[in-house]
């Protein structure tokens, strides 16, 4: 069973009890940041702050709004962190669907960090490995909700089975182009497979004003990487080694007795 | 062909012409035995399939810690090799007709080939390409080295640029290594011992050889 979240924008009340239900389950020390005149916490995740609650300004008609979002690990089907990790082992696809980070594994090349189109885990100074929301992945594997599902006053963030929660997310969308917000959609992004983490908005077709990547991919550099240019490498590497061998069993080395001088012979010592 | 080798080996035996000195050797080496390093390390981050190189190695955390910095070390042999040889590595009228008959030299026609300075044009290509690559993986490995202060667009052309550096870079010197051991016999003397007797150096760089005898009055 793949399981998701569920996040409907549109029932955020920007509390940030989701933070620190998030902080306190994964026992994260909570480091100052600077304050720069926005209600947000801070204005990126960090190594020990995996799940930020973004206060997107939004400006129509002369007034300004929040569009708020839940900035996470998006759980992608298709995952970019996977894709570019050299560590066998360090990141870890679960069979619920969860992207999970094995530190034990991780070597801190931050790989993932590029191969994200979500831009969202973070290396710590300190152990000099990668970090983000594991989707509690301790707390599902016994059966329960993540920590900031459990904590949400607003019932803003569902979490259960996938194709539930995605069905629950178109109903939602259409009554909020009922209620006449024509835009209303579901974020679910299938450049990437589709997400574990799922978005109602109400301006579904500029997921950008909410600080959501419009068509995250896996980026392109990272794919030639492991396709192509490994075939490629593979090919020219053992292509050299077997052409030096062969050449060797075929003409053998070079001998001056043999082969005679590029030199007029009359030269000789 | 033991009796060839004997041969080359002695006769001549007391004539021994400076081919690289000690200079020479020990940068040559340096950058060999970083080279040797990085490769390994790096073979064990591009494939998951050669990771078990990484537990060689000391496991993947240490060899992304080391990597880099033997990367630097190598750089900077590189550097200093590069000032020691740049000018001898000018491409000449001979190299320019040496490499169009480039597979005369391949299939051991030497009396088509035109003579060769202290080093031959392949050897000369084999230079810069080693200098382009090596300033290709040292950009790129900087990005890499450091995610977290580099822009995502560098760091997304490096993640490519870097591996396509180094397949460049290990194929040309799986090919250098070939010609220094097993095609070219003697000339692994020259960069560890320094020599080479004159018989070798008028078959292999006859035009090197001719002004070693003019200076020499041989």
């Amino acid at each position: 069973m793949i399981v998701a979240k569920l996040i409907d924008t549109t029932l955020c009340i920007g509390c940030k009890a989701c933070e620190v239900a998030c902080q306190e389950w994964n026992d994260q020390e909570y480091t100052m940041g600077t304050f720069d005149g926005s209600y947000q916490t801070k204005p990126e995740l960090e190594a020990n702050f995996w799940n930020l609650i973004k206060f997107n300004e939004f400006e129509k008609d002369g007034a300004t709004s929040w569009l708020m979002s839940k900035y996470q690990c998006m759980h992608c089907a298709d995952a970019g962190c996977l894709a570019a990790c050299p560590a066998p082992g360090a990141i870890v696809p679960l069979a619920n669907g969860t992207i999970d980070f094995v530190h034990e594994n991780c070597i801190g090349c931050g790989y993932c960090i590029t191969g994200c189109p979500f831009d969202v885990p973070r290396l710590n100074a300190t152990t000099k490995k990668a970090y983000k929301c594991t989707l509690c992945s301790d707390r599902t594997a016994v059966g329960l909700e993540p920590a900031c599902i459990k904590t949400c006053p607003t019932n803003c963030l569902n979490f259960g089975e996938r194709d539930e929660l995605l069905h629950l997310a178109e109903t939602r969308a259409g009554e909020l182009k009922a209620d006449g917000f024509a835009d209303a959609g579901v974020y679910n992004p299938q450049g990437v497979g589709g997400t574990n983490v799922l978005y109602v908005l109400k301006h579904a077709s500029e997921p950008e004003k909410y600080g959501l990547p419009k068509d995250p991919v896996i980026p392109w550099t990272v794919s030639l990487w492991k396709g192509p240019m490994k075939w490629m490498g593979t090919l020219m590497f053992w292509g050299t080694v077997f052409g030096a061998f062969f050449h060797f069993v075929i003409y053998g080395p070079q001998d001056p007795e043999k082969h005679g001088h590029p030199e007029d012979p009359s030269d000789k010592s | 062909m033991a009796t060839r080798r004997t041969q080359v080996t002695n006769r001549n035996s007391e004539i021994r012409i400076p081919r690289f000195d000690a200079y020479e050797r020990v940068m040559h080496w340096m950058a060999a035995l970083s080279f040797f390093y990085a490769t390994l390390t790096g073979l064990a981050l591009w494939s998951p399939k050669l990771y078990w190189m990484a537990t060689m190695m000391g496991g993947g955390y240490h060899i992304r810690g080391s990597h880099p910095w033997v990367g630097v070390v190598f750089a900077v042999v590189m550097g200093v090799m590069a000032r020691r040889w740049a000018n001898g590595m000018r491409l000449d009228a001979d190299d320019r007709i040496w490499l169009t008959r480039m597979h005369k030299y391949a299939t051991h026609d030497h009396a088509a080939l035109p003579p060769s300075g202290r080093f031959n044009a392949g050897q000369k290509m084999l230079f810069w390409a080693q200098l382009a690559t090596t300033l290709a993986l040292f950009v790129s490995g900087f990005v890499l080295w450091f995610p977290e202060w580099m822009p995502r667009s560098l760091r997304l052309i490096s993640i490519a640029a870097h591996p396509l550096a180094a397949i460049g870079s290990i194929t040309s010197i799986l090919v250098h290594v070939y010609m220094g051991t097993a095609a070219v016999p003697h000339s692994m003397r020259a960069m560890l011992r320094g020599y080479v007797l004159p018989e070798w150096a008028r078959f292999h760089h006859p035009k090197w050889y001719k002004a070693w005898r003019a200076s020499h009055h041989v």
